[in-house]
């Protein structure tokens, strides 16, 4: 059950837009494809949705093949970053078509638009045209219209992007609340990563036509498996140290204290992270990393080079022998220029493997 | 003192706008009104020098169009014809611009270029092949060749301003409808179409003066049955001598349709002239 994608991949000519991608969807779960512009996470939406068909591979929704069905036989609903309301019709009508086009008795159809549209606080703005409404309002618009007639699978596309920035953290949690009480699958595209943390029960880490990691959002932010997912999530992002895998002396890194940290056991799957010539990283994510006495036993010796005080935390930025990385601590003595030394929170540090 | 300047310029500058819209309006205005009083002076009147303004006016001119000249029939024929070139071009040409939009057709830049290029071709060019393929055909001289001499040139403009309003929709919105439920020409009629309207009224009332104005084609492709009414008008003008009453009934005559025509589309008209009507 839920969306199954099996290696489908998508060319447009010459360009390679989604790269055989493999995603196993569970019902009622909600999934967010995150990354960067161009990086596939849309197309791969738009086949799930069938607004684009795939170039191979198979897609099934709820244990149906619908690679090559028409979108209006797949029983899912679809929201859009510019909402694709329709212009000419009330927001009544709006939310009563997919209702109209099913051919739904008016009664029926009546009470179930009244009932979306005070679940969504539209109930005042029924007779009027989207193009009187405001942004966020023509959103709650595109989710009644796609939540009116309970679809099994709900589809969203940026939705978010082209609010301000404070309607869209309500919209986050109130989406959030809606389908996850409504118990829908859902598959919702972003390139927020602050969207994907706080929404997603599991997030798709997506890069140049692939998904590179899978994993729910904790684990993506504590564990991400390569260079790219580690940059794209956290902000200040996590501070990676190239370091090598050699066999037989161990890893060496950058800066050596901090791959001296990685727990025995970490340290054993090094192997499977490094590449051909056994580079990779030690990644260290800055709010891991504590300002301690230069000297004391464990730590790196690093200049401050800038200090930035956020209020409820400080960056720290620092140098270490060439290599800048940020610490995030709370309020320091450490003024610019000052020698600290920089440590790991135990068991913090993570191998990290090259794009 | 530039707060004081200020409106009395823009109150200049606004008497300024009127005064030449009110000129250019007279200019343009004033061949249509010298033909509107033509028409109503009797013969004498009309000769008259300097030109009366005061005259008794007189429908003698109408009478003679309608029994000298046949008028009714080229009448008939020109609505007959035009209305029916006007619709297929439309619905051909319309869906043809739908295609050309928003599906993936091979070469289909060049394909739109094609299309437009039969516009470069002068008319004058066509009209003895039309002619004899009309003589083979045995359509000479029937409604049926000029309906589809209409259709066919009505096509490349419909097309190509068609195109431009499809592209302007949004795309989602009709994506949005695919998966609401609606099959493609579904979506085409309950969502794409409606918003086309001003866009599809803009074009008609074009498309529809080119034909109904067309004289070149239609003096030669026709003879006797299927005379269209500015072949009529035309034929006020005599080997020896110009019947200026008889030529302004038939030009008033000509003009009224659509006259009425862009009043009844005028809501339309003015936001589909002014391109990207539809937004959200």
């Amino acid at each position: 059950m839920g969306i199954e994608v099996k290696s489908v991949y998508k060319r447009f000519g010459a360009f390679t837009a989604v790269n055989g991608v493999s995603v196993d969807i569970k019902d009622g779960e909600f999934f967010v494809m995150l990354g960067p512009s161009g990086c596939g996470k849309t197309t791969t939406l738009r086949m799930i949705a069938g607004l684009e068909l795939p170039s191979g591979g198979q897609i099934k929704i709820n244990g149906r093949d619908v690679t090559y069905e028409e979108p209006r036989h797949r029983d899912i609903a679809m929201a859009f970053q510019d909402y694709g309301l329709y212009p000419h019709l009330s927001v009544f009508q709006n939310i009563e078509f997919p209702l109209k086009v099913r051919k739904i008795a008016e009664g029926e159809r009546k009470k179930k638009v009244q009932a979306t549209a005070e679940k969504l606080g539209i109930a005042e703005y029924l007779d009027r045209k989207p193009g009187q409404i405001s942004g966020g309002q023509r959103q709650r618009v595109s989710l009644a219209r796609a939540l009116v007639r309970n679809p099994r699978v709900f589809l969203m596309d940026e939705p978010l992007s082209n609010l301000d920035a404070k309607l869209r953290a309500t919209m986050r949690t109130e989406i959030k609340k809606l389908v996850t009480s409504l118990g829908i699958t859902t598959v919702y595209v972003t390139h927020d990563q602050i969207e994907a943390m706080s929404m997603a029960d599991r997030i798709a880490v997506m890069r140049r036509g692939d998904m590179v990691q899978v994993a729910t959002p904790l684990e993506i932010y504590d564990r991400p498996r390569t260079e790219f997912v580690a940059d794209f999530i956290g902000s200040p992002p996590m501070n990676l140290f190239p370091a090598h895998f050699d066999g037989k002396k161990g890893i060496a890194a950058t800066v050596q204290p901090f791959a001296d940290s990685l727990s025995g056991e970490v340290a054993d799957r090094a192997s499977s992270f490094a590449d051909a010539q056994g580079q990779f990283y030690v990644g260290v994510r800055p709010e891991h990393l504590m300002i301690v006495r230069d000297g004391v036993e464990g730590a790196a010796s690093a200049n401050v080079d800038f200090v930035e005080p956020l209020g409820q935390t400080t960056n720290v930025y620092v140098d270490c022998g060439g290599h800048k990385f940020i610490v995030v601590t709370d309020r320091t003595e450490a003024k610019i220029g000052d020698v600290v030394g920089v440590a790991v929170t135990p068991g913090k540090s993570r191998l990290v493997a090259r794009n | 003192m530039s707060s004081s300047t200020a409106p009395r310029g823009s109150l200049f500058s606004g008497i300024g706008y009127y005064l030449l819209a009110l000129i250019s309006t007279a200019f343009f205005a004033f061949p249509i009104v010298w033909m509107t009083l033509s028409s109503l002076k009797s013969d004498v009147d009309i000769s008259a020098y300097p030109p009366k303004w005061i005259f008794s006016p007189t429908l003698e001119s109408f009478r003679k169009l309608f029994t000298e000249l046949n008028a009714m029939d080229a009448l008939i024929n020109s609505a007959f014809i035009v209305c029916l070139a006007t619709l297929f071009a439309m619905i051909a040409g319309t869906l043809a611009a739908y295609g050309l939009a928003r599906f993936d057709v091979k070469n289909k830049n060049f394909i739109a270029f094609e299309v437009l290029s039969i516009r470069m071709l002068p008319p004058m060019v066509s009209v003895i092949p039309l002619f004899i393929i009309a003589k083979q055909l045995g359509i000479f001289d029937t409604p049926w060749l000029l309906i589809a001499v209409y259709t066919l040139n009505g096509l490349p403009f419909v097309v190509w301003v068609m195109r431009v309003f499809i592209q302007e929709i949004p795309q989602s919105i009709e994506e949005a409808a695919l998966i609401d439920g609606c099959s493609r020409f579904e979506c085409f009629w309950r969502v794409t179409l409606p918003l086309l309207l001003p866009g599809l009224a803009a074009t008609m009332v074009i498309i529809f003066m080119f034909a109904w104005n067309e004289f070149l084609l239609a003096s030669i492709l026709t003879s006797s049955e299927a005379r269209t009414l500015p072949v009529i008008a035309a034929s006020s003008i005599k080997a020896k001598a110009i019947s200026w009453g008889l030529g302004s009934a038939a030009g008033v005559l000509m003009s009224l349709p659509v006259v009425v025509l862009v009043l009844l589309m005028q809501k339309y008209l003015v936001r589909g002239l002014t391109l990207g009507a539809v937004k959200g």
